[in-house]
């Protein structure tokens, strides 16, 4: 299957060095995405801890502490690293 | 509640009919309180469009003097203000944009006691600080006192914005279970600064004059960056220490 990922927030720029798509197997989870797109970063580059992730608009935590969901064919993966500037 | 004058009514008619404000919830809106803090890039954007919009009593707390670089996105500063406190400096530009509200500012950042007070005392927050410490403030003081709470930031180019019904939608520490890093000079186009502000606005007067739909519950994103926007339904977290069941004594 494939997903599409979405990296916002805090550090936006990070976005270009994702994949923008995700192909993986059919019985993969949100924590198998998760691992593949840490693996695409360069050594020294880490997603953030605080990181609030969603599966196709529904949020399942922060990415140090998240519920995991099986997902599916077209599901739409987003990692928003939290802004606060006023 | 007491009917508008002819010359609010005057003042208020683009924005009382169909698809906008009922002439009740313009009234609503007029009998209501609004806290902005701070009111700098998307604050005071903010507070400028509750004030226009006829929300009744505004109170509005920023500290410290105005300086060069707020003016990239400090919509109520002007050069003439340089130097000046910025709290009164903004009190008199929306005083001077509707004589039909009330300002009150406040010329520091309310602490845990005075975010709680205020809090009692209005409708609306309207959460426009740069550090969470602030933001988690206003988020406490929201859940203690029942009051909605919108969370508006910013980074870059990209603003967010959180809806808070308290007791029945996430709150801040649902979202953040562990306080993100702080950065003092967050980079910040003005553009998107009062974009976010005036999206915040757009919420809190839907929820004080009951119109339209608000964001309960939702966190909206918009990257100007990459030119695109995205909505996530936020969940409640049971073992949230200030909304969830321990916090309620449950
Ligand atoms: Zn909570």
């Amino acid at each position: 299957m494939k997903i599409q990922v979405i990296y916002t927030g805090r550090g936006y720029q990070l976005a270009e060095l994702l994949p923008d798509e995700l192909e993986l197997d059919d019985a993969a989870g949100v924590g198998d995405a998760l691992r593949l797109l840490a693996k695409r970063l360069p050594a020294d580059v880490r997603l953030p801890d605080t990181c609030l992730i969603s599966v196709s608009g529904q949020h399942l935590g922060t990415l140090a502490q998240h519920n995991s969901v099986r997902l599916r064919d077209g599901d739409e993966l987003t990692l928003i690293a939290p802004v606060a500037g006023g | 509640m007491p009917d508008l004058t002819p010359d609010e009514l005057e003042r208020y008619s683009r924005q009382i009919g169909p698809g906008v404000l009922s002439l009740d919830g313009q009234q609503r809106l007029r009998c209501s309180t609004a806290l902005v803090t701070r009111a700098g890039g998307m604050g005071g954007p903010a507070a400028l469009m509750l004030a226009m919009a006829g929300v009744g009593r505004l109170i509005v707390a920023h500290g410290g003097h105005l300086i060069s670089p707020d003016l990239n996105r400090q919509v109520l500063g002007s050069e003439q203000g340089l130097g000046k406190p910025r709290a009164a400096e903004f009190a008199a530009y929306l005083r001077g944009m509707n004589r039909f509200v009330q300002v009150e500012p406040l010329d520091y950042e309310p602490d845990d006691d005075q975010a709680l007070e205020l809090a009692a005392r209005c409708d609306v927050i309207l959460s426009c600080p740069p550090t969470f410490e602030e933001r988690l403030r206003l988020n406490r003081a929201a859940v203690i006192t029942g009051t909605p709470l919108i969370d508006a930031a910013q980074w870059g180019m990209t603003g967010t914005l959180i809806v808070v019904r308290p007791g029945e939608t996430a709150c801040l520490e649902c979202v953040y279970p562990a306080p993100p890093p702080f950065e003092e000079l967050f980079p910040v186009v003005g553009a998107i600064s009062s974009a976010t502000g005036s999206l915040a606005a757009l919420e809190a007067i839907k929820i004080l004059s009951q119109t339209g739909r608000p964001l309960w519950g939702r966190m909206f994103t918009y990257d100007g960056y990459h030119g695109r926007a995205t909505a996530v339904q936020l969940q409640r977290r049971p073992q949230c220490p200030r909304c969830g069941a321990a916090a309620r004594g449950a």
